[in-house]
């Protein structure tokens, strides 16, 4: 079933409503492995959604997930209605999927090492020793290594999420989705932040990255999405996105207002 | 003239009769006179006098009348008043003297003695005849609240979580048991479970009610307590949690409760400090605990060191825990310390 230029997550119609407000509106979306896709947007246009649909927090109304080429995440009940497959599914894949939140959520109670060790520790029931040597890895990969033992409370915004990134690839995601990663951060802290990001995009980690840093946007995506109103309105290679722009008066509405 | 000769004698006679049978009565009238004199020394305030009076009563082997004893002892209880103790037990002991078994005497005697004796040493004596009874009382109030402080909060927890349920029954039954143990009084739920229940032919012993009744009511405060500290955790906390796989359950028990710790320490502890003193109220179900041995021992002696010891337990029990949960709270919290 798999082959080399199978996508490794495909989204196909996503649909997302909250009550009357159709937050993400037949979304479709092939990313392949190793491929960084940056969406960017107003406010309000279905981003964080959209995410989070992918990582199964929004359970979607419409549309199907295919990730590694299985459909995943959803079953059928003899009634023929679509609900979310069970909690052991659902938890197996999040594993494989990493994700970093604007605010970071990282666990206060537990020290930088704790916080990175929790998922294998928890999640993947490795040993103490194992999960420790696999968080140490990841924290010298964030740069962090000398931190490991204070509690978050202590760290800067950059510092922070570095940490939430390093938790996240303790896990081995097979995919990172990062939703506004530096919007939280003052700007002298966002350059340190994307070169983590960017280090691991030279590693070929397949990344979905909402953001705002056009300048990261044009330097790192392999392709710039522009989504507004829960739809996909333009997208295209960074080069071809920011050229054409023109052609859409939103978009170049929108980037005036960012740049 | 031997007419005149016997009407004197006659008279003589009955004068000396007359006399004779007056003799007693006239006495009596002295005594009742200086009971009255008395009386009127100490309506002026003046207690020396009064002592001074009194001290005619003569003594009489035969005191038919009382008039020696009421008198010495009346003596004496002035002299207690004028805080001369051993003027009052020499007054009591001449009462002795002549009827050494007399109750009066002896029990003020006690008294007197007691008294003599700095307030203090007599505080002790009083410690340690209560102590033995209100430090068993005390070790079965500890018992409740241990086993209480055990049981509560996992029934608390599990409460909460049943509250916050997305599975109905589950939270409708927890919503329930709150609305039913925090709605009604502790006493009247210690009362239903221990005399109510048997009517339905459930029997409890004194111990088990007591435990259930405590354990319930505590377990509904604690719940909401509870589940006010799980929601009050950033929702991005359960987020980030599942984001790595975790499942409701782990991320419940790893990541959302122990970070409620030292949130919830506090109105924990108000609890639990509310918990000691409410343990007093299974004394009304055939439990002796430190109030009741308090109680009975008030009860047996009149003696109100018995209700100030008792307080003091209690007040050196909920100092303890005060103390124990101000450090818990630190601990709980060390990472929130920059
Ligand atoms: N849990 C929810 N309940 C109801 N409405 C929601 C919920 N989450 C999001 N929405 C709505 O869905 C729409 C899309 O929200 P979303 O957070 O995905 O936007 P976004 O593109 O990430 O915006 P931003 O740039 O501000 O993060 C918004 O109108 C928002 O108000
Ligand atoms: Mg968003």
């Amino acid at each position: 079933m798999k082959t080399a230029n199978q996508p490794l997550l495909s989204l196909k119609g996503i649909t997302k409503r909250f009550g009357a407000l159709t937050a993400v509106n037949g979304v479709d979306l092939d990313v392949c492995p190793g491929e960084i896709v940056v969406i960017i947007g107003p406010s309000g246009s279905g981003k964080s959604t959209l995410l989070r649909s992918v990582n199964f927090l929004e359970e979607i109304e419409e549309g199907t997930i295919t990730f590694e080429g299985n459909e995943v995440g959803y079953v059928k009940n003899k009634h023929g209605r679509r609900h979310l497959d069970t909690p052991q599914k659902i938890c197996a894949l999040r594993s494989e999927i990493g994700m970093v939140f604007q605010h970071f959520n990282l666990f206060p109670h537990m020290t930088v090492l704790g916080n990175v060790m929790e998922g294998p520790l928890t999640v993947q029931r490795k040993s103490q020793e194992e999960a420790r040597h696999i968080a140490l890895d990841m924290l010298a990969k964030v740069g962090l290594s000398e931190k490991r033992d204070v509690y978050p409370a202590t760290l800067s915004g950059g510092q922070k999420q570095r940490v939430a990134i390093a938790r996240a690839l303790a896990m081995r995601p097979k995919l990172m989705l990062f939703d506004e990663p530096t919007s939280a951060l003052d700007p002298e802290l966002i350059g340190e932040v994307f070169d983590t990001i960017r280090a691991l995009g030279k590693e070929g980690m397949t990344m979905i990255i909402v953001t705002h840093q056009m300048g990261f946007a044009k330097e790192m995506a392999d392709r710039v999405i522009f989504m507004e109103a829960g739809s996909f309105v333009a997208q295209g290679t960074p080069e071809d996105f920011f050229a054409n722009q023109m052609e859409h008066d939103r978009i170049q509405s929108f980037l005036s207002r960012i740049l | 003239m031997k007419v005149l000769c016997g009407r004197v004698i006659r008279t003589i006679l009955l004068f000396s009769c007359l006399l004779f049978l007056l003799a007693p009565l006239s006495r009596a009238e002295d005594t009742d006179q200086i009971f009255q004199d008395a009386n009127d020394a100490m309506a002026r305030g003046d207690l020396p006098s009064a002592i001074t009076v009194l001290k005619k009563v003569p003594f009489s082997k035969s005191d038919d009348s009382g008039a020696f004893v009421r008198s010495r002892m009346q003596i004496a209880r002035l002299q207690f008043a004028l805080k001369d103790f051993s003027a009052a037990t020499a007054s009591t002991k001449e009462v002795l003297a002549v009827y050494p078994d007399n109750s009066e005497a002896l029990n003020f005697l006690a008294s007197v003695q007691k008294e003599q004796k700095p307030r203090y040493v007599v505080f002790w004596e009083d410690c340690l005849r209560f102590l033995p009874n209100l430090l068993k009382g005390a070790v079965m109030t500890i018992t409740l609240v241990f086993c209480t402080m055990l049981i509560s909060p996992l029934g608390g927890l599990l409460i909460a979580l049943g509250r916050i349920s997305r599975f109905k029954p589950f939270s409708t039954l927890c919503w329930f048991i709150i609305w039913l143990f925090r709605g009604t009084p502790l006493l009247l739920q210690l009362f239903f479970i221990y005399y109510g229940l048997p009517s339905l032919g459930i029997t409890f012993k004194p111990f088990t009610a007591a435990i259930l009744g405590l354990g319930l009511n505590y377990s509904a405060y604690l719940g909401e307590i509870i589940r006010g500290g799980i929601q009050s955790i950033e929702h991005g906390q359960m987020e980030a949690a599942k984001a790595i796989g975790m499942s409701y359950g782990q991320a419940m028990r790893r990541v959302i409760i122990p970070q409620t710790y030292k949130r919830l320490m506090p109105p924990i502890g108000n609890e639990f400090i509310a918990l000691i003193k409410d343990t007093a109220l299974v004394s009304t179900i055939a439990m002796v605990e430190l109030m009741r041995s308090a109680d009975q021992m008030f009860n047996a002696y009149f003696n109100v060191t018995a209700l100030i010891l008792a307080a003091i337990i209690y007040l050196v029990f909920t100092t303890f825990f005060t103390f124990i949960f101000e450090k818990i709270e630190h601990r709980a919290g060390i990472y929130e310390n920059r």
